[in-house]
């Protein structure tokens, strides 16, 4: 055989590639028409649940009660315990930089130790009328600079971040999805243009 | 292999860079653009996502970009990295600076408010005795301003007040003049106060970019090549002559160490940048003024209030909707006797929908509150001068590097007592018009966001007649190096209130045409 006749039976041969190059890339994908079907995955968070790990078990249990109070369901919409949000902000947080870990560590302590002063009970176990003196005093309007008060500055944080995190969510967009009207009715769903990474390069 | 010659060098391809490109290939002189960045396909670099696809459901990474308020999870990737390419400043002096590298720069996103400056601001030293003068003057950019307007597509209504020049308009439809319009409007007049409507680039499909008006152009005539990814560290100069030859790069993805030459150099690499190239290379500095009087405009002095006519959902058609313009009003006349010199421009939108965190509110209460105020809401802010101070500064910070080992700057940069008084000033004017029109206030805070936020980073080389007093000369010529230009804004002596890059672009077109003429001469 020619040399130029082997070359081609061996390109020509799935079988014979590899065993001349056993290291060597071992499938044709270099042929147009010869990738194979995607196979489907499916999101993690839609197979998994999420192991919250950065706050303790009583500010976990706190940040629940906050978020149920703060964004509960409303207008058949999904409320933040249905949007897995304070799973999420414990994540959130857990991967934020120390200022943002302390304002909500520091909040959700005074939040508890709060209704430990007031009514000797656990925040979470609160009655709503309870709540609502403890946190109608901490709410302040801003526009672009969070109140300078840290309790302040914390609520107003929270309550941004668990708005925004139940309108964004999963459960947010396929209720949306089920009955349109009510997409309207307090946003959310927010769909948009994703920029990938543009030609990444690798750090040195 | 033989090296390709070229007769200019451009570092940096945003407006400054791509007007540049234009100007000279038009006259048949060769560039060689060297961009720092990729060049970004708007058709395979983005997908559409929904926010809870994201990691971060669209709260974005934390930690990531923290100086760059206006970026989202969604267009993070488009930005400078922080971690990447850093810069610093003092604890209690915090600088936001916005950077693009891609090819295009900021050009691709910018939000194309366009606006000439006037000779309150080119003699502003002639009008209030503090600072310096520019090197030109209205009448001189005028013929600039109008080539560059008609480029873009500037849209805008002829006033013909002084404080705000008109410009050489493309047609465009009129602004609708609804019944929150027409109160804000006679409010204001009561006052003495002109009011205008925005003034804007469209440019192509809602782009103004060097990549899409400028660059092709210059492509075209075959005399542009442009290496991307082409990190510029120094300016390199010939030691017999004292002149520029060249610059030294290191490409971005080998990270070969890599030389160019060409017979001129023209920074256009944005203010900053271009600013951190010179003080690295360290040159062009006789006057000791690369990287002083640094500023900007500020932003973020806000007032939000609502028509209680259109709330409810009970707006009706021809109620709200639209916005005005406010030029600077303040302090036009000599005499003027305020606690602040110069002036800042309100821009104002009617029809929006309130933000949740103007609400004292939560749960059911605060829903109710937003279903009630959605749509009836009027929305203004600030664009106010500052004044270029020579303590306002960027230097290199020799201790910290970016990830190409390029010493990266430290800027300090604050706001002084002339801006705060401003600000209040503003604050106060525009709870004024709200109550006068019949809205009721829902927020107003007179506090400004740090010194960069605006995008608009100005001075640094600034242009003047006296070397000893500036760093370039009225062409953006450096006055230590004739064969050395800088076109972008780092060339500014005031910035006024206005956007500046429609006064950007005018300053690139009128130096690179300068600069035709000195290589035709041969004088450089
Ligand atoms: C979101 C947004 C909104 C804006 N809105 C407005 C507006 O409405 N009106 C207005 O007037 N202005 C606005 N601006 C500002 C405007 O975009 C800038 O003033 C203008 O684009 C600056 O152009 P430039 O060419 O000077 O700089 P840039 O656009 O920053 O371009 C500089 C280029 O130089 C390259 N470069 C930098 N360093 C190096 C290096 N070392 N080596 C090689 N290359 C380098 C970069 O890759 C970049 O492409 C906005 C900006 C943004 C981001």
């Amino acid at each position: 055989m020619k040399r130029r006749r082997l070359l081609q039976a061996i390109a020509a041969s799935p079988a014979a590639a590899p065993a001349l190059l056993a290291q060597g890339p071992g499938s044709r994908l270099g042929q147009a028409g010869t990738a194979p079907a995607r196979i489907a995955t499916v999101p993690a968070g839609e197979a998994a649940t999420p192991a919250p790990r950065f706050f303790s078990p009583i500010q976990l249990e706190t940040l629940r009660k906050l978020a149920a109070t703060l964004m509960p369901p409303l207008n058949g919409n999904p409320g933040a315990i249905e949007a897995g949000v304070p799973e999420f902000l414990d994540f959130l947080a857990g991967s934020s930089p120390a200022a943002r870990q302390k304002l909500y560590r520091a909040g959700l302590d005074h939040l508890e130790a709060e209704a430990k002063r007031l009514h000797a009970k656990s925040f979470p176990s609160l009655e709503d009328g309870q709540i609502d003196a403890i946190l109608k005093p901490m709410l302040a309007p801003w526009t672009y600079d969070p109140p300078a008060d840290p309790r302040k500055h914390f609520l107003a944080a929270a309550r941004a971040d668990i708005r925004a995190a139940t309108l964004n969510s999963r459960e947010w967009a396929a209720a949306a999805s089920s009955a349109p009207s009510r997409r309207r009715r307090g946003g959310g769903g927010t769909v948009g243009l994703y920029w990938l990474p543009i030609d990444p390069t690798r750090p040195a | 292999m033989p090296r390709k010659t070229y007769d200019v060098l451009i570092v940096g391809s945003g407006h400054s860079g791509g007007m540049a490109a234009n100007v000279l290939t038009s006259k048949g002189i060769s560039c060689l653009m060297l961009n720092a960045g990729p060049v970004a396909d708007f058709e395979r670099d983005r997908v559409t996502k929904a926010a809870h696809e994201l990691p971060y459901r669209g709260l974005g990474k934390p930690g990531d970009l923290e100086h760059v308020f206006q970026a989202t999870e969604y267009n993070a990737n488009t930005w400078v990295s922080e971690k990447e390419i850093p810069y610093t400043h003092g604890n209690q002096t915090p600088y936001n600076w916005v950077r693009v590298r891609l090819v295009g720069g900021r050009s691709l996103f910018w939000a194309r408010q366009s606006f000439r400056l006037s000779d309150y601001e080119f003699k502003a030293a002639d009008h209030d005795g503090v600072g310096e003068n520019w090197p030109v003057s209205l009448a001189e950019m005028d013929p600039f301003y109008s080539r560059v307007e008609r480029i873009l597509k500037v849209t805008g209504r002829k006033e013909g007040l002084p404080q705000f020049p008109d410009g050489d308009f493309a047609e465009s439809q009129e602004f609708p003049q609804t019944e929150a319009v027409k109160r804000l409007t006679a409010a204001a007049q009561k006052q003495g106060i002109a009011v205008s409507r925005m003034r804007s680039a469209m440019g192509e499909n809602g782009l103004a970019s060097s990549i899409n008006l400028l660059l092709p152009g210059a492509l075209a005539t075959g005399k542009l090549d442009i290496a991307a990814n082409a990190v510029v560290r120094e300016v390199t100069l010939d030691k017999n002559t004292g002149l520029a030859n060249g610059v030294l790069f290191v490409d971005r993805h080998s990270r070969q160490e890599m030389e160019a030459r060409a017979k001129v150099v023209v920074l256009a690499a944005g203010t900053l940048e271009s600013t951190r190239l010179l003080l690295n290379s360290k040159i062009a500095n006789s006057s000791g003024l690369v990287g002083r009087y640094l500023f900007d405009q500020q932003y973020g002095c806000t007032v939000v209030a609502s028509m209680p006519e259109a709330r409810d959902g009970k707006a009706k058609p021809g109620m709200i909707g639209g916005g005005v313009f406010i030029p600077r009003f303040r302090n036009l006349d000599k005499g003027a006797k305020r606690n602040f010199i110069r002036g800042y421009a309100l821009p104002m939108g009617t029809g929006s929908t309130p933000d949740a965190r103007y609400f004292p509110a939560y749960g059911d209460e605060l829903q109710k509150k937003l279903d009630s105020y959605a749509g009836s809401c009027i929305q203004g802010g600030i664009y106010g001068e500052v004044l270029p101070r020579f303590e306002n500064h960027a230097r290199i910070n020799p201790g910290v590097k970016d990830a190409w080992g390029i010493p990266v700057l430290h800027v300090d940069a604050r706001y002084g007592g002339n801006e705060r008084n401003m600000a209040k000033d503003a604050a106060n004017t525009m709870e004024e018009l709200y109550r006068d029109a019949g809205f009721e206030i829902l927020v107003k805070s007179d506090r400004v966001h740090p010194p960069g936020y605006s995008i608009h980073e100005l001075g640094t080389c600034r242009m003047g007649k006296d070397p000893r007093k500036s760093v370039l000369n009225e062409w953006n010529r450096s006055h230590d190096i004739k064969n050395l230009y800088v076109v972008d804004g780092s060339a500014f002596v005031t910035g006024g209130w206005q956007n500046p890059t429609l006064t950007i672009l005018a300053l690139s077109m009128r130096a690179s045409e300068h600069l035709a003429d000195q290589l035709r001469a041969g004088e450089v």
